[in-house]
């Protein structure tokens, strides 16, 4: 198995976190769970990640927010969008921002784990 | 099997798209129909006939009263006439008789006026007075006797009473004397009455004149009121469906007429003007519906994700779980379900048909299911919202559902006038007697003073192509003013917006 990476899953629905989080360390990663954007943005300040999952659609900074954030504070970490509410828009413009992977709600737990097991891989490359 | 099934299944909502929105409109519709045939009919050109025959009744009757009174006039100056003539024949005679120098000419034009008389004394007594038809068999006696003993007189071709024998001329004094009598009273009653006759005719003409003036004064008042009452009231009907009340008309007096049938026209259009707005509302409603279709999809995706992930998850984990694991997750599972029932529940809450009739609305309950169903919009633009509602809130005049509606087309415009996020203040209270309003403060962009006027207009958007149908606002006024209430808008451009809605109070049960 390959070696954990420090993944951060940020979502307002808690459930995706109390779900994503076992499932990922399981796997080896040590996983943070934050369901709010500002504490996660503060977060990020402090340490670097591997793989962020975040929400796109958030009460304060959106998903699109932290994105850019850590396009520009911490280019090296891989970033997995989910939302609820897909758009072409959303998603061309979560591409253009450089996020790995742009995900539909509802989404297979599984799927998710490989998404971010692969980011995790450039990641560390 | 199947397909017929599914033909089946698929009429309904295909009718429901074309039918008015009220099944009772056609009823109710119906019913107003009824209340005003139901009463007898006394229409305008029946009155107009009958008042016009009415007048010429009244001047055929005072004509024939004039014509009449005129012949009794003339009946009794002929014998006015006859009579002083012979009176006057019979005074000269006894006068010449007396001096000795009666001529055969005058005894001949005696004979000759009491030849005149007698006829008229004898007919019917047409032209007689009453109490002179009495006293006619008497005068006649007389004056028979006077022109037989005259006749008998001028055989004798003598000069004078004298010509008689005593006997005769004594009886002769006598009948002439009380036949003069008898004839100068007849001619001074008849005298007092041609003189009665003649002022009867003169007032009666004056009299008929006034009379058929206070008739037609009657006639042209009683036609005025039957004119002017229904137009005033027509003209207060219009007003009232300018302002959006489309209630039909409904009978006004006990009769009707050809205003009833004005009327009828009116409430046909009426229905078809309700039925018009009924579809209108409907159409604003799915447009509404539509503005939300994001947030609701994303509210729905939400608790599907987390149903989903969590199956999966006990799916995975079956056999590694604690019991009071596996019981938190299908806990999850059982209230995420609950939570997208919730929001299909709302969503079907709001777009179900419902009788457009008014009744008693829990505000609260309207506010607070809107807020929910708004909710998820609020979240995807960052949008905030406080609601301060007093405890006792008293129900409005209204259906729940169209309340929402417009509830709904206020919060979201308010959402949209907040790209960037920010918060939707929402109150309620009686700031007057009788009418509760609901206050929706936003702190957008605020209105431009010059597009203010225009914002109630039908299709009137200032929001990109695809974005607004421009029918929000106007329907909700539409909406709010067929509940006898009224929506204001009062904006600051860069400060934000604020709309009342005020209702009136439903009446206490």
């Amino acid at each position: 198995m390959a070696q954990g990476t420090d993944v951060m899953v940020l979502d307002d629905e808690p459930i995706v976190g109390e779900r994503l989080r076992p499932a990922l360390e399981k796997e080896g990663h040590t996983v943070e769970v934050f369901t709010d954007s500002e504490q996660a943005i503060d977060r990020l300040k402090q340490k670097r990640f591997g793989v962020l999952v975040t929400d796109m659609k958030m009460r304060g900074p959106s998903g699109m927010d932290v994105l850019r954030f850590v396009r520009e504070q911490a280019p090296g970490t891989q970033v997995i969008v989910i939302t609820g509410y897909a758009t072409i828009e959303t998603s061309h413009e979560a591409n253009a921002w450089g996020a790995y992977r742009f995900v539909a709600k509802p989404f297979k737990l599984k799927e998710l784990v490989k998404l971010v097991e692969q980011a995790a891989k450039l990641a560390s490359a | 099997m199947g397909s017929a099934t599914s033909r089946r299944a698929d009429k309904n909502p295909t009718r429901g798209a074309h039918e008015p929105g009220d099944p009772n409109l056609a009823e109710r519709l119906r019913k107003a129909e009824a209340a005003l045939v139901g009463r007898p009919r006394l229409s305008m050109r029946l009155r107009l006939v009958v008042s016009l025959a009415l007048c010429f009744i009244l001047s055929c009757a005072f004509s024939l009263g004039a014509f009449s009174l005129l012949r009794t006039a003339k009946a009794k100056l002929l014998l006015l006439q006859t009579l002083e003539r012979l009176d006057d024949r019979m005074l000269r005679v006894r006068a010449l008789a007396d001096e000795g120098t009666l001529a055969a000419a005058d005894v001949d034009k005696v004979v000759e006026s009491l030849g005149q008389a007698e006829p008229l004394l004898r007919s019917d007594g047409d032209a007689l007075e009453a109490n002179d038809r009495d006293a006619a068999p008497a005068l006649l006696v007389q004056l028979g006797t006077c022109r037989r003993l005259l006749s008998a007189l001028r055989r004798g071709a003598g000069g004078g009473v004298a010509g008689l024998p005593t006997e005769q001329a004594a009886e002769l004094r006598r009948a002439e004397a009380e036949g003069g009598r008898l004839l100068e009273a007849v001619i001074r009653h008849e005298r007092v009455s041609l003189d009665t006759t003649v002022r009867l005719a003169e007032a009666g003409p004056l009299v008929l004149l006034g009379l058929q003036l206070l008739l037609f004064a009657g006639i042209v008042v009683a036609f005025a009121k039957a004119l002017v009452e229904p137009i005033r009231r027509f003209g207060e009907y219009t007003a009232r469906i300018a302002a959006g009340d489309y209630s039909f008309i409904a009978p006004a007096r006990g009769y009707r007429d050809e205003f009833s049938d004005l009327a009828l026209a009116v409430n046909t259009m009426l229905g078809e003007l309700q039925a018009q707005q009924d579809r209108l509302v409907k159409g604003a409603k799915l447009a509404a519906v539509g503005t939300l279709t994001s947030g609701i999809a994303h509210e729905l995706n939400n608790p599907l994700n987390n149903v989903a992930i969590t199956a999966e998850t006990l799916m995975e984990e079956l056999r590694t779980l604690s019991d009071d694991e596996k019981w938190r997750l299908l806990q999850d599972i059982y209230f995420e379900n609950e939570r997208a029932s919730e929001i299909v529940r709302s969503l079907l809450d709001f777009t179900r048909q419902e009788k457009s009739e008014a009744g008693a609305v829990d505000l609260a309950e309207v506010i607070g299911s809107t807020l929910r169903l708004a909710q998820n919009e609020m979240n995807l633009n960052n949008v905030s919202f406080s609601c301060e509602l007093p405890p006792d809130l008293p129900r409005v005049r209204g259906t729940a559902n169209q309340l929402r509606q417009v509830l709904l087309n206020v919060l979201l415009n308010a959402i949209q006038a907040m790209p960037r996020g920010g918060r939707v203040w929402v109150s309620a209270g009686t700031p007057e007697a009788g009418r509760v309003c609901v206050e929706v403060r936003d702190e957008g962009e605020g209105i431009p003073p010059e597009v203010l006027p225009r914002i109630f207009d039908p299709f009137f958007t200032t929001k990109e192509p695809g974005r607004g149908t421009g029918l929000g606002l106007s329907v909700s006024l539409a909406i709010v003013r067929t509940f006898g209430g009224d929506l204001q808008v009062t904006s600051e451009a860069g400060k934000g917006t604020t709309v009342h809605a005020c209702l009136p109070r439903a009446e206490e049960r």
